[in-house]
Formats: structure tokens, sequence, C-alpha cells
């Protein structure tokens, strides 16, 4: 299941960041994914270390915490996308479709003429895609 | 890692045992100990002592049928590395082998009883014969009785000689390497013998086949083999889990401590020999497995503290292991990027990573101990039952100490319920915060060495947190104050708000009013609105502040002013506050970069950029503030660089309050508003006009707020057009507005101004024109005009001053003071004649220096002028800068009133007027050998060529007008530096134009030339040819005025000294300078030799298609001694026009040196017909014509 997600602007500053627990670990979630901000700038700073990653947004699996794995996503225009999440078995492929969608309803967002660019994302309609697609996480690649 | 116990954290050693002559053990051991791989001694002195490596009785009736207490004893390990060798070593003194039967006997009883000893263990035995002196014999025949006796192989008697240094060395080795063998051999049986076991499944229980496994890795480890040693760790670990569900031998509680406890030490083994063998992939893999089977397995709810404390413990092991595995295992960082592709990540290489999650889980444990101690407290005290209780013999069992009355002590084991008890007891002992600032720290410092700032925040931040809790506060802050800088430059708003909230908490505790509002007030402006999507957040979670939201920080708010607002003296120790605004006011800065820009920013706007003294402009001051509720102040006070341009604003409805604490300060100026309430996220502007007397800049510095009587908040003004944005709110989707309501001044409005100088009442001119040339004496008209002030006491300054920087004066000749080392020099300063000289009073003072002048001023009335002019001349092309500077005093009657100065400068370039240029050239037709011309052809040198020594050469000197003005040209004219030593005749080659038709001129950009001929009378290296002399002057034509009078100047321009050769022949061309087509002509070559040597001269000539020619054509001639040969040859020209005339190559054999004319040489003219002019007459102008062609 996935707990947090999040949008991170390019000066690492939180754009959207929304948990989806019932459990008392919000903050705890903001933590987490305010640490995994350290691997995104590790990996894209020494691209070396992941050869094949070259030129790929996906950054895989960031660092697993006690409960959670976290996962990352990087943007052409340097905005990062966090995904936390309580599973401990997912397939890559799942994440990158989730990325993939995100990344989607990301741009749609920031395409509206009355947003400014590098302020926090507070549309509704965003929101309510976003936890759609997060309660469709897992449920096969294709849609 | 320290917590285990020796035997387990380091390899196992093997073992041997030394029985009989003491004397000897430590030299043995000690050589033993520094074998690789090094082998433990136990020492026993005598025979007596070998009981210790007997089989205890209750060991003979273990079998695999009866269910065992535990799955391993805990001193098992222990027992093998220390009491249970591998090898027993008699040492028997060689006399006592040969000596008498008593002996003899003695010896055989004592073997017996070793033999006795050691055959249940199946323990070797080596005997070992010492001997003394080579004096000792061997009896061959006790020997073989004493093998037998000892039923050993003959390899394992052996002697052992004392007597010679290398013998001892030798039998020291022998002895080593027999050991080496027989411990590889004994591990390797008792190993296989419990590998046999394991394969039979002799077994009925679990516990014998994770015991059986244990002990064949153990024994393999003693032999070093690794390999295996971690194949039956890892099998007796996986035996281990499996038990989990089935085991019922002890009671509910315990079991699964057991297992965690023996899981733990396979764990570490396994670790450990992954690790040393560089499997460092491998060995995270494992651990992962291993924390995953184990995590889920909590146990009881009343010890569960005691899982989280064991998988801290299994985090912190993990994380030392790495990190002294890190230091020693090389290529550790190259072995990361290769697990990338195995689901692993970096941080699960780092053992920060371990640490931290150890002291997650430790904080765990404390929680669930708290919890656990509530509990047990609640239902009933905790006994000292728990004293008695130790650990069993077996691993992860504790039992009861019982005493029985025949002292007797026997262990019982724990029921569950004593279990948790003694558990509880022995958790309160500790103290878990130490513990975990300890591992937060370590796991901050390598994430902080790692540049991973984030991470080591957070653990700092939890390590604050743990500070705080333990009521460490000043550590706490100083904790959260180094994290917290981080959250606010990346605005993560909610950490930030929970790092403010412990913040503010520890200024409470401190009781430190000042941190405590700046916290407040910063939490207070913090862009946290009720509807952001923090619902979710919990109480719990966040500390002393609550969760975020727009009530609470009202709510902050609110408390922090009220606090100020109850005026000085006030201790508020209510509700653990123990805050106290002492006497003196509280102040409080904000800065450009102070994070209460949010809660207070002040901006600071002139409507105008240039203002004159004493005329008022507008100034717009500018406040916005984020806090959430409206914020009424009650004065303002606005503050400039210029101290009497400050003024205050105060707000109508507080006014009477505050006005007689302003006015204390002496006269200020005030302003009265209706109201200065700052409303959220609105600026709030006032307009004012200022006014300054004083010339230069006028900035405001800072305002400052005042709220209530005693807190003041001074805010640093800022320049709309360079402020910057508002920190955490620049993310924030809100309504922004600008400062100022005009838009232009809003974006380039500046804070300070600048005041012009009152205008000038004297007006100082300079009017010169264009730039100086060199060699002239410049002129600068000054001109005093008064436009309002009478000048008396008038004083003039002239300065010059190298524009460039650097003196006027080359430092090389700055010793000499002569005129002619200043590169620019003042003359003279002199007036206008025609003046009223009676002006000019008595006082008139005079000082000229190279470069400083001073000249007094007549007394002039208001609207009276003077003029005078400075002379200048440069020696050097330099740019200068003049300044002038004229000191009065405003009237005349007061010699002592202040004096008032005009300063006024002028730049004028020194340029070159004129450049002197110079080439020489042989005489047309005429060649003579300069050997050393030949030479420098050669060398391609740019020397210039020697002149033949009493020929005359041409001297072509130009003058170039490099300057921007027209020249007028009045002579050029070489000298001689030394008129009695000439060794070189120079005279004018023609008549000088300049001479004869007055002045040339000369404009700019254009070139004057003039030839010489010049004829060198001594042979010398260094002929001095002259100076050229040139003498010039502006043309006045477009300057009648000023330069009609301007005299002739000098320049003069040395030529170089040149090398003259003599030449030892000449070869001369002699031709007419014209022909006439078909009209026959003598052409002559002569060849002169100039010394005193007969000269072999080879000629030829080369036909020319133009000319009919007769006389020689190829011959050797010999020319005399200072006499001259004569080719001559009669041509008849056959065509017209520009002709080449035959062409005669002459060679000198003595100086290999060949004579070829130029082709210009050889070119001459054919006219068609004969012309109608008197050649004869012309044969002068001719040659100059053919000198200008050239």
């Amino acid at each position: 299941m996935i707990v947090c997600v999040a949008v991170v602007g390019q000066q690492n500053n939180p754009l959207y960041i929304q948990s989806f627990t019932e459990a008392d670990d919000a903050l705890k979630l903001h933590h987490i994914v305010h640490c995994s901000l350290d691997v995104v700038d590790e990996r894209v700073n020494n691209p070396k270390k992941s050869g094949p990653m070259l030129n790929e947004t996906f950054l895989g699996l960031l660092y697993p915490t006690e409960n959670y794995k976290v996962y990352g996503f990087l943007t052409n225009t340097k905005v990062k996308f966090i995904l936390v999440t309580t599973d401990l078995d997912v397939r890559d492929a799942d994440v990158r479709n989730f990325f993939r969608k995100f990344h989607a309803a990301y741009v749609d967002a920031v395409s509206n003429p009355f947003h400014v660019p590098g302020k926090k994302i507070t549309s509704k309609t965003f929101a309510e895609r976003v936890s759609n697609i997060v309660k469709s996480f897992g449920m096969g690649s294709t849609g | 890692m320290e917590e285990y116990p020796e035997e387990l954290r380091t390899p196992p050693v093997g073992l041997i045992s030394l029985v009989g002559c003491p004397e000897l053990h430590q030299m043995i051991s000690t050589h033993l100990h520094s074998e690789k791989p090094p082998v433990n001694t136990l020492a026993l002195p005598d025979f007596s002592k070998i009981s210790i490596m007997a089989k205890t009785p209750k060991d003979t009736g273990a079998s695999g049928n009866t269910q065992p207490a535990g799955i391993l004893k805990r001193d098992w390990l222990l027992k093998h590395r220390t009491k249970m060798p591998a090898v027993a070593t008699a040492l028997i003194p060689a006399d006592h082998v040969s000596g008498d039967p008593a002996q003899w006997n003695q010896l055989c009883t004592h073997l017996d009883q070793l033999k006795a000893v050691i055959s249940p263990r199946n323990i070797k035995l080596v005997v070992v014969v010492v001997q003394a002196s080579s004096r000792d014999d061997f009896n061959e025949d006790r020997m073989i009785a004493l093998r037998k006796r000892a039923e050993v192989d003959f390899k394992y008697i052996i002697t052992f000689s004392l007597n010679v240094e290398s013998d001892l060395k030798q039998s020291l080795n022998r002895l080593g390497i027999l050991f080496a063998e027989l411990i590889n051999v004994y591990y390797r049986d008792e190993g296989h013998r419990i590998k046999t076991c394991i394969e039979k499944k002799t077994y009925n229980y679990v516990e014998l086949c994770i015991r059986y496994c244990f002990k064949v890795a153990v024994y393999a480890e003693f032999r070093r083999d690794w390999v295996e040693a971690l194949k039956f760790y890892e099998d007796s670990y996986h035996a281990l889990r499996e038990m989990i569900a089935t085991s019922t031998r002890l009671p509910a509680r315990q079991r699964l401590v057991e297992i965690k406890t023996l899981a733990e030490q396979l764990h570490f083994k396994i670790s450990t020999l992954l690790l040393h063998g560089g499997k460092i992939i491998e060995a995270v893999l494992w651990f992962r497995q291993h924390c995953a089977s184990y995590r889920k397995l909590i146990g009881a709810a009343e010890v569960n503290f005691l899982h989280w404390e064991w998988m801290s413990r299994q985090f912190l092991v993990f994380a030392e292991l790495l990190e002294t595995s890190s230091r020693t295992v090389p290529g550790f960082p190259s072995l990361i990027s290769l697990a990338m592709d195995k689901s692993l990540t970096e941080w699960e290489f780092q053992p920060a990573y371990y640490y931290q999650l150890a002291s997650h889980y430790l904080k765990e444990k404390r929680s669930c101990l708290d919890l656990s101690l509530s509990m047990l407290e609640a239902s009933y005290e905790i006994d000292g039952s728990a004293e008695s209780v130790m650990p069993s013999i077996y691993v992860g069992q504790f039992a009861r100490l019982l005493e029985k009355s025949d002292g007797v002590i026997s262990m019982q084991l724990l029921t569950d319920e004593e279990f948790i008890h003694y558990a509880v007891a022995e958790g309160k002992r500790f103290q878990d915060s130490f513990e975990i600032i300890a591992l937060l720290k370590k796991a901050f410092d390598i994430y902080s060495s790692l540049k991973a700032t984030r991470m080591a925040s957070h653990c700092g931040f939890h390590m604050a947190k743990e500070y705080f809790y333990t009521g460490e506060t000043s550590k706490a802050k100083e904790s959260f104050e180094s994290v917290v800088h981080l959250y606010r430059h990346e605005g993560w708003v909610t950490l930030l708000w929970e790092i403010l909230g412990y913040l503010r908490e520890c200024s409470r505790r401190d009781g430190s009013l000042k941190e405590f509002m700046e916290y407040s007030l910063e939490m207070a402006a913090l862009p946290v609105s009720s509807n952001a999507g923090i619902h979710s957040f919990s109480h719990r979670e966040f500390g002393p502040a609550g969760p975020p939201s727009f009530h609470q920080r009202e709510v902050i708010h609110k408390e922090a002013l009220g606090l100020v607002s109850r005026g000085p003296g006030f201790t508020s120790n209510g509700d653990g506050n123990n805050l106290h605004l002492a006497e003196s006011s509280l102040h409080l800065e904000i800065d450009l970069v102070s994070p209460l820009r949010v809660a207070l920013l002040a901006s600071v706007a002139f409507h105008e950029q240039l203002v004159k003294p004493g005329i008022p402009t507008l100034i717009t001051v500018s406040l916005m503030s984020q806090l959430p509720v409206a914020v009424e102040i009650d004065a303002l006070e606005v503050q400039f660089n210029q101290s009497e341009c400050n003024f205050t604003i105060l707000n109508a409805q507080k006014s009477p309050s505050i006005a007689t604490s302003v006015n204390q300060q002496g006269y200020c100026r005030e302003e009265i508003v209706p109201s200065l309430a700052l409303i959220t996220n609105k600026w709030l502007r006032l307009t004012y006009d200022v006014k300054s007397d004083r010339s230069g800049k006028l900035e405001c510095v800072s305002i400052i707020a005042r709220i209530g009587s005693h807190f003041t908040i001074c805010c640093r003004a800022e320049s709309p057009a360079s402020m910057g944005d508002v920190p955490l709110w620049k993310f924030e989707e809100h309504g922004e507005s600008l400062p100022i309501k005009d838009p232009p001044l809003s974006l380039s409005g500046q804070k300070a101004i600048q005041v012009e100088e009152p205008d000038l009442l004297v007006d100082v001119n300079l009017a010169a024109s264009g730039p100086a040339l060199v060699g002239e004496n410049f002129v600068v008209p000054v001109t005093i005009v008064s436009k309002g002030h009478a000048v008396d006491f008038g004083e003039l300054k002239i300065n010059l001053v190298d524009s460039r920087g650097g003196g006027l004066v080359s430092p090389r000749e700055y010793e000499s003071f002569s005129t002619e080392s200043h590169h620019v020099e003042l003359i003279g300063i002199s007036e206008p004649d025609g003046d009223d000289k009676s002006q000019v009073g008595s006082g008139n003072i005079r000082k000229i220096q190279h470069s400083f002048g001073l000249v007094s001023v007549p007394y002039l009335d208001n609207g009276g002028s003077w003029s005078c002019r400075i002379e200048i001349k440069w020696h050097r092309p330099k740019p200068i800068m003049l300044f002038v500077s004229l000191g009065y005093s405003p009237c005349s009657d007061d010699a002592n009133a202040q004096k008032i100065h005009v300063h006024k400068s002028l730049q004028i370039e020194g340029k070159t007027p004129i450049i002197v240029s110079h080439r020489t050239m042989l005489p047309f037709r005429c060649d003579p050998l300069l050997l050393s011309r030949i030479k420098l052809a050669a060398a391609d040198s740019d020397r210039p060529a020697p002149l033949p020594l009493n020929e005359a050469s041409i001297l072509i000197v130009s003058a170039e007008n490099c300057s921007e003005v027209p020249l007028r040209l009045i002579s050029m004219s070489i000298e001689h530096d030394d008129a009695s030593e000439s060794s070189c005749t120079v005279c004018s080659a023609n008549d000088d134009l300049v001479d004869s038709v007055g002045p040339a001129l000369l404009m700019p950009g254009k070139e004057y030339r003039k030839v010489f001929s010049a004829v060198p009378i001594e042979r010398s290296q260094k002929v001095k040819m002259g100076t050229v002399c040139l003498r010039w002057k502006r043309d006045s034509e477009s300057h009648e005025q000023s330069y009609s009078s301007s005299p002739e100047i000098l320049t003069r321009h040395r030529l170089p000294e040149t090398d003259v050769e003599l030449s030892p022949l000449v070869v001369c061309l002699e031709c007419p300078p014209c022909a006439v087509l078909g009209d026959p002509f003598t052409y002559f070559v002569k060849i002169r030799n100039e010394t005193e040597l007969l000269q072999e001269i080879k000629f030829s000539l080369i036909d020319s298609y133009s000319f009919v020619s007769s006389g020689p054509h190829d011959d050797t001639t010999f020319v005399l001694p200072k006499s001259e040969h004569i080719l001559s040859y009669k041509l008849v020209p056959l065509a017209s026009g520009m002709q080449q005339l035959p062409r005669v190559v002459a060679t000198a054999v003595r100086y290999s040196a060949g004579f070829e004319p130029s082709t210009s040489a050889l070119t001459i003219f054919v006219f068609p017909s004969k012309p109608a002019f008197e050649m004869g007459k012309s044969e002068n102008g001719s040659e100059s014509v053919f000198l200008a062609a050239e």
C-alpha cells in the first residue's frame, strides 16, 4: 500500500506531499521523504554508480526503512517524485507505471495557467487524481 | 559487540597442553604463540594436574536419546578454547628415561595416567624427551620401551635438546610443525565424528542437531576451514529457525528468548565470516534476511521490550562489524556499485544506516519497557526475587540459584512469571537515552562525513529530541539549532514547525524571553494553513508545539505578544513558564537574513534618486507581516544614516502613552497617523517627506517598531529593488502585492538617495583643446569667474598627476633632479599681459615645482573674473590629470572665515608629434664587396648592414606626423654630435625643399623625407652618423589667434651607430642613363681592387636579346693591387622601351663572392629616336630621378 507521495521542487522544497495512512505517522513520512532526497542527490551526482540508469528518470528504490520502501523519480526539470510504500514486495514495473501516471498528473497540474511554477500545488483536481492513482497502485501494470 | 564473550568475538585458536618440565613452558608457549597460525598453550607443571582435561561424568551420559535441557552449553566454547587441548605433550627429562629403574617406573606411571585421561577425549599424545646436556646418551632399548608404553608412533616421540642455541631453535620449529599437524588432525577427527552423527541422524531432538552443527562449525574454525564453518553455522541457524514453532521444552515466554539468543550468536558468527571473507553483499543480504525472519517474533506483550532490545542489538552489532570491515576490506566502495542491481541501496552499506535503525529499535524498546513497568508496578511491587536469578548453564536460559540444606547449590528453571519480573528489573537498570544518543551521534557523524546532510539532520534532530526528554536543555537547543537551518532553507514547513516547537520549549525552560519571542514569532508566521491537507497529523507526533494549524499559529501569536504586553517585572511561573521580562525593554533585531523576516519586513524607497540639499523629497515606508493576527504598532521610528533626518510615526490611538517615552531622547520629528495596524500579508504603506542639508548619501538604515511600552523590533530597511523573496512564503500560492503602489518604484526603488553638492558660487574654467605634443610648451588657460561670492585671499593650487598612476618621474632618474628627468613638467604660470596689474596685490605668492604650482589670485568682486595660463611641457608621451583647486574666503572682512574650495580637473593626453626614421642604401650601380654583409645574409639577421668605408652611401631620413594636428616643418638637418672627431661626413644630397620654399606643411599621418649622402672616413665598429634636428611648429592657420606666436620647437633624434667596413673590391657599372635605338654606346664594368693583394676575378656575360654586344665573354682576369680593371662592352640597342642590359656576373675567387647586378641597375630606357634634349646638362638631375625611383 502506498502511504505517502510527494513532489519536491528544484530547490528541494516540498511542492506537494500527501500521506494516505490512518496511523499517526504522517510526520514520520515527511521525514522519510526529506531524507530520501539525499539519495536522489547522490544518484544524480554520481551517475557512474548506477551505470544502466543513465538518462533514466526512474531512480529505483532509494532506501528501505524499518517498515517502508522509498522510490524516486526525477523529471527533466529536476522535480522529484517520491513514493513511500509499505509493501515489501513491489514490482519495479508497478512503480514505474505509477510514476508515469503521477508525472502525467503533475504535468497537467502545472500546465494550469493560474499555477505559478515553483509554488506549491494546491489544485484539488490534482489531489483527487493522485489519490485515484494511489488507490489503483499494484492493480495490474496497465491502465 | 563488546557484550559478547571474548571466545565468540575472536576466531578460535588451537590449544595444546604441556605437562612436566615447567621451566620450559614459558619458552615453548611463547614460540607457539608467535607461530602462524598461533597456538595457545595450556601449561600444567606436573602430572598431578592432568585431571583438568578429564571427561566429567555427566558428559559421558549425553546421548541422542534423552531430551537435552538446552541447546548449547554456555561454557562449551570457552572450554574448548582454554581447557580442552588438541594435543597433550609429556615433557620428560632424558635422564629419567635412561635413569635408574625407580625413575623409569615413575615415568611409566605418569604416562599411563596421562593416557587414561586423554584417551576418552581422543586427545593426541606427544612425548618430548628433554635433553638437558650433550652428555645425556640415549638408551635405545629404553626409547623403544618408552614408545611402546606411550603407544605412539615414533615420530611423536621427539628429543628436545637445550644445549646449543641452533639445536634449540630447530627443536622448537620441529615441535611447532608437529603440533600444527596434530591440531589439524584432532579437530578434523572431532569434526568428522560429529558430522557422522549428523549424517546418520542419530539424534531425536532438533536441539542436538543445532548443537552438532555448531560444534562442527567451531572445529572447522579451529582448522581455519572457513567455508565449512560457514556452511555448518548456516545449517545450525536454519535448524534453529525451524524450532520456533515446535519447541515446547521451556515455558512459553522463555522459549523465544533462548532461540533468539542463539540465533544472535550464530548470526554474528556468519556475518563475521562473510565480512572477513570480503563478501559484503552476501553479508548485507544475510542480515536483511535475518531481520526479516525475526522481526515479527515479538513474543509476549509483557516482555516485548526484550525483542526490541534484541533487534536494536542486531543492528548495532552489524553496524560495528560493517564499520570495521569497511576499514579493512579493500575496494569497499566499488563493491557498492556492484550491489546496485541486487536491489540493495547505497545506505545499506553504510554503518550509519544500521546505527540509526539500532537507535530506532532501542527507542521502541524503551517505550515498551515503560509500558511493561507501569503495568507491573500497577499490579504489585517488584520484589527482590530477581536477585538470585542468573544465566543458567545453557545459552539463552536463566535459572534461580537454590541452596539446599546440605550446602549443595543447584539451579532451578524459572517460571514465566519469575522470568518477566527478572527481565523487567534488569531492563530498569539501564539508561537507554544515553545509548540512543550515542548511536545517533555515530550515525550523525558518518552521514555528515558522507555529505548526506538531510540524513545527518534527521539523526541530529532525534538526538536533540532525546536530549530534550532527558532534560538537557542546553544540549538539546544546540542540536536543534544545528539542524533547523536546513529545514528553513529547503522550506519543509511541517518539519520546521516541529523543531521550532521544541526550540520554543527549550527557551521557555531556559527562561530566555528573547529567544522565546523569536521562535514564537517565527512559528506564528510560518505558512501553515488549516486546509493544507495535514489534518492527519496527530498531537502525539508533534512534540510540544502540537500539530501545525492556523489555529495553533494564532494561539502562539497571542501568547507571545500577550507576554510582552504585560510590562516589566512580571514573572510567569504558571504552567511551567519561567520567562521573565527584565527591567530593560525587550529588543529584537531582524536583519536581511533573519528567519524573522516573515514576521516583519520593512521596505523603504525614496521616490527620487537625486535631491538638492534642503529640498524635501518623498519617502515611502512599507511594512508587511505574515503573523496570523493583526498587530497594532504603537510607534515606528525611521532611522537614517544622517540622524537629524530621523522621525517617528505615532499611532494616534496610543500616542499619549508613547509620546513621553519617545521625547525623552530629545527633539525628534513626530508624525501622527490614525492607525498603525499590520494586517496579515498586506503592506502598510506610509509616505512622508524628508529633507537633508548635508550632501552625500542619505540612507534609511532601520525601522524600529514599538509594540507596548517595552517591546521593540528593529527591522533593517530593504530597498524594494533588491529585496529578496520572503523565505518559506515564496513557495506558497498566496496573493502578493507590491510594497509601493507605484509599480516602477516598487521594482527599482532604493532605500538610499544621493544628496547633491550645493551650487558653486565661483567657477573655475580650464580651457584647453586637443592633446599636447611632446616638446612644446602647452598652454592651459584658466579663468576664474565669480558668480556670487567675492574672492579674497584666493589661492590657486595646480597639481599634475599621472592619470595611469605612478609618478611623473621615471624611477631610475628620480635622484638626478634635472629638468629632463621629468616626463611632464610644469613650466610656469603666466598672467595675461594687459590685465590690471594693480589688482595683483603685494601678497602675490608664486611657487612652482615640477608638478606642483601655487599662485595667488587677486581680489575679485562679485561678478569679476581673472585668468592665467599654465604652461606644461611634456618630455615623454604620457597622459596626465591636471588638478586645479581654488581656495578662497568668501568675504573680505574676516580672513579667518572658513575657506571655500573649488576643484576642477582636466585630463590632458601627451603625444609624440613626429616619428623620425631612417635607412641607408648603397650608391646606384656601384657595389662594394662587404664581407660581413655576406655573413649577415647567411645568418638572416636584423642588424643593419655595414657601410663601405670611403664610399658614398645614401641616407634617407623621414619624419612622420603622428599627431592629430597639422604641423609645419621648418628645417631638417643632421648635426654631428662632436664636430672635432667626425668619422663620417654627412651632407644633404639635394637642395632642401624646406630651405628653398619655406616651412613644409605636414598633415597628420603624412611623411616628409630628405636624402643625405654619407661617406664614412674612419673604419670603426661604431660610427656615429649624427643627430637629426627637426624644427617645427604647430600649423597656426587655424588657430591664428592663440598660436601665432608659438615658437619653433626643436626635436632631436639621434641616428644609431653603424658599422663601417673596408670593401676589398668595388664593382661599378657605367653606362649612359638612356640610349637611342640603333645607336651604339659603351657599357663599362669597373672592378677596383682596394687591397694590397692580387685578385683573381672570373666573369661571364649573359647576353640580352635587346642588344648586340661586343666584348669579353667568359674569362678569368687578375686585378693588380690598388688598381682598377675595366671590362668594356659596345652595345647596340635593338629594341626600344625599358630594356635589360646584358648581365655581367663576376666572382672574386679569393672571397668566393659573386657579383650580380640587380635588375633595376641593369635596366635602361631606349628611345626609339634621339630625343630633343641635351644629355650632358641634365646628368645630375637624372641621377636623382633614378634615386627617387628606388
